[in-house]
């Protein structure tokens, strides 16, 4: 995510931590070469958000609302409350997630998903949980690129995704040069239960730049989209392909604002969608800034 | 190329050109007291860790330099580095052109060419030496390298009421450009050290029970505000940038931002083996500190955190306004232009960066007043070369009696200072932050 993070000194972690990061990255990527079948569609309008390569501060915690209102979307088939797969429309409903994050060290972050939906005769319910843990390299390592790397694994109900246990695991490479903000997410995604349980990994990219208009508002594009499985892409049509001109506002350290609109252009993507985030970091520490303990 | 650049190299070039003449000037003189020379340095921070940096005569710090008041001085410096480089002596009442800084008429020392500067330090107490280059994003130049050392000016009459005195120097190591997201860039380090090592690879402190110890305390990192403690006990200020404060007063942290100085005496009354260092734990762990020991004990050393501090000037400052009323005042503001969350701000005073910013203009033996009012969001030591100031209001808020040379103005607060232009010539007014001076914020004071 474009994760806001405080002015604050980035000093070395140690060897041992670069080491431990090193072999999470082996571990995950050997998961990875071992996984076969094909990935689940994209988690569908409940978190759209392209991610930065930073983690929350440790001893931190970042709570983000995503609401996100599907203006023109999935609509029932006729003499039926499901659209097609037996899945609830999308069209007009709105989704509200709650994402709690939570800062383990200067590298490392766990994440909390609760996915729910609102649409007029279905009333307000609960759709699932993701926990996403997340490693990024560690600033003394100096890259000139910030990369991370994110795995999240959760449940969907079946009325709100054809696949209901799903595993993602989506590297983070972004870089600030002046007033530009670039960042890539070439995210894999698996199923395990579900209607494309046996279609192996699928490959949903979502990319972002930027361009910082002033100190506080940052506007620029944001692309999100569901190839299909690595065997085999979808046909274009069959693709998911969104286009995001999104807004970010940095009013604060603490707070995260983000808001776009989105227009996906094929028959499998929801046409038109308002999205917005926002988030709140709640820093634990209780130091007060300029303190001897602050880290300002 | 910004305008400090082209001075910069247009004086390495004339230094090159008069290199013949000046070899025979510096032939002719007698020889220097002191004879500094700037080189690359592979620094061994700890055990196997080592920063490449440029330092004084191999050393980090550079020599302590430790000379009488009021006795002239003549110090050669050779640089060995492929840059045009300068020392300047903060804190020093000398003339413009024997500084060190570039923008009051000192010369660079070019590439290979070697520099003689003669002055008569004064006033006395702890101030120091410095590389005053200019540095912009190049984090492995000016201050971010290991170009500093201690100058202390010993007083005619100090009476010296310490068993022993230690010298110390606080610097970052391996500045980069953080990342930060939401505002600009910030410089962020891997290493600190104490003086040359990392805490627990440097030789401890050795100290006595019953000792009072006189720690000299230059805060020499290139833009990091530290905060010290020694763990077990606490410190009583006795001096701010080398000059006596007028309420010595006790400390369990001290905050020391960019270019100030502490003389602080600590009783020695809790036999152990102790750490001085950062109170913050990233910092300290990266190194910022140092142990001390008492003699006959060893072990562990031991950290405890120091109770939350909030610093103020004012515990160590008369609280009633100065009585002397300014002739002037001079209005400064000081506020941060944005240039994207991918690099450094730009700095202005009075809306202009330097070297764009107006030229303030004194009248000798006139007392003037700074009036200082910071609308940006970072805090911002404030240096006035060849000059001692007295800090006379914070916040609004009345002070008095305490005499620096370095102030920090913090966020969104305001400060005033009185001085008195008794030292005609060229001088510099700017930030202390590295990355602050070189986008900006610095002008020139000039005399009528």
């Amino acid at each position: 995510m474009t994760a806001i993070v405080p002015r604050r000194l980035q000093f070395a972690r140690d060897r041992q931590q670069s080491r431990n990061t090193v072999c999470l990255l082996v571990f995950t990527a050997a998961i990875i070469g071992g996984l076969c079948g094909r990935a689940a569609h994209a988690q569908d309008n409940y978190e759209i958000q392209v991610y930065g390569s930073d983690t929350v501060a440790p001893k931190t915690t970042m709570l983000e609302l995503h609401s996100n209102f599907t203006a023109d979307g999935s609509k029932p088939l006729p003499g039926s409350k499901y659209a097609v797969d037996r899945l609830y429309p999308t069209n007009h409903a709105e989704h509200e997630t709650v994402e709690i994050t939570q800062g383990i060290n200067n590298w490392s972050e766990v994440g909390f998903y609760i996915f729910t939906s609102a649409r007029d005769g279905d009333g307000w319910q609960w759709v699932g949980d993701h926990i996403r843990p997340r490693v990024r390299v560690p600033d003394s390592w100096h890259w000139p690129l910030g990369v991370s790397l994110s795995t999240e694994f959760g449940y969907q109900r079946r009325q709100f995704s054809t696949d209901t246990w799903t595993w993602e695991i989506r590297p983070i490479v972004d870089k600030t040069i002046g007033r530009w903000y670039f960042a890539v997410n070439p995210a894999l995604e698996r199923s395990f239960h579900g209607q494309t349980v046996n279609q192996g990994v699928g490959f949903s990219p979502s990319a972002k730049f930027s361009f910082d208009f002033n100190k506080y508002i940052s506007g620029g594009l944001e692309y999100y989209a569901d190839y299909g499985s690595l065997h085999g892409f979808y046909a274009f049509h069959d693709q998911q392909q969104q286009f995001f001109p999104a807004v970010d506002l940095n009013v604060s350290p603490n707070w995260e604002i983000n808001f776009g609109v989105g227009v996906g252009p094929t028959s499998a993507t929801d046409h038109l969608i308002v999205k917005g985030i926002l988030g709140r970091r709640f820093d634990w520490t209780h130091h007060r800034a300029g303190s001897s303990g602050s880290t300002q | 190329m910004n305008r400090r650049e082209f001075i910069a190299k247009s004086a390495a070039t004339a230094a090159l050109g008069l290199s013949f003449s000046e070899e025979r000037k510096l032939r002719a003189q007698p020889p220097a007291d002191v004879h500094l020379q700037i080189a690359p340095l592979k620094l061994e921070i700890a055990p196997g860790k080592h920063v490449e940096t440029i330092a004084y005569n191999g050393q980090v710090p550079g020599p302590l330099i430790r000379w009488p008041e009021g006795k002239p001085i003549a110090i050669d410096v050779l640089n060995r580095t492929s840059i045009p480089e300068i020392v300047h002596w903060h804190g020093l009442w000398i003339p413009s052109d024997q500084d060190g800084a570039m923008e009051e008429g000192s010369p660079m020392i070019a590439p290979g060419a070697q520099q003689r500067y003669h002055f008569t330090p004064s006033p006395s107490g702890l101030r120091w030496y410095h590389t005053h280059s200019f540095a912009g994003h190049d984090l492995k130049r000016g201050l971010y390298t290991g170009q500093f050392g201690c100058f202390f000016i010993e007083p005619k009459d100090e009476a010296g009421a310490y068993d022993q005195e230690i010298f110390l120097t606080l610097h970052d190591w391996n500045a980069y450009m953080g990342a930060a997201t939401d505002a600009s860039m910030d410089v962020s380090y891997d290493y600190s050290t104490i003086n040359d090592r990392m805490l627990g690879h440097g030789t401890p402190i050795q100290v006595k029970q019953g000792q009072r110890v006189l720690f000299r305390i230059v805060n020499a990192s290139a833009t990091v505000t530290h905060w010290l403690a020694l763990a077990g006990h606490e410190m009583t200020v006795v001096s701010m940038d080398g000059n006596p404060v007028p309420v010595p007063s006790r400390v369990t942290a001290l905050r020391l931002a960019p270019a100030e100085r502490a003389d602080v005496v600590v009783e020695m009354k809790n036999p152990g083996e102790w750490i001085l260092g950062e109170t913050r734990d990233d910092i300290r762990k990266a190194g910022m500190g140092i142990v001390v020991e008492y003699a006959g004990r060893q072990g562990e050393p031991k950290w405890t955190d120091p109770p939350e501090v909030l610093w103020s000037y004012r515990p160590f400052a008369h609280p009633e306004a100065a009585t002397i009323q300014p002739d002037y005042q001079i209005p400064l503001l000081f506020e941060s232009k944005f240039r994207g969350h991918g690099d450094f701000d730009y700095w202005t005073i009075n809306g202009k960066s330097y070297p764009k910013t107006d030229t303030v203009m004194l009248q000798e033996g006139k007392r003037y007043r700074l009036v200082m009012r910071n609308k940006s969001a970072d805090d911002h030591p404030i240096h006035l070369h060849r000059h001692t100031f007295e800090v006379t209001s914070l916040d609004g808020k009345p002070m008095s009696g305490l005499r620096k040379d370095v102030v920090v103005v913090t966020a969104n607060s305001t400060a005033e200072v009185d001085f008195v232009a008794a030292n005609p010539g060229a001088t510099l007014f700017h930030c202390h932050q590295q990355s602050h001076m070189d986008f900006g914020f610095m002008m020139l004071f000039r005399y009528s």
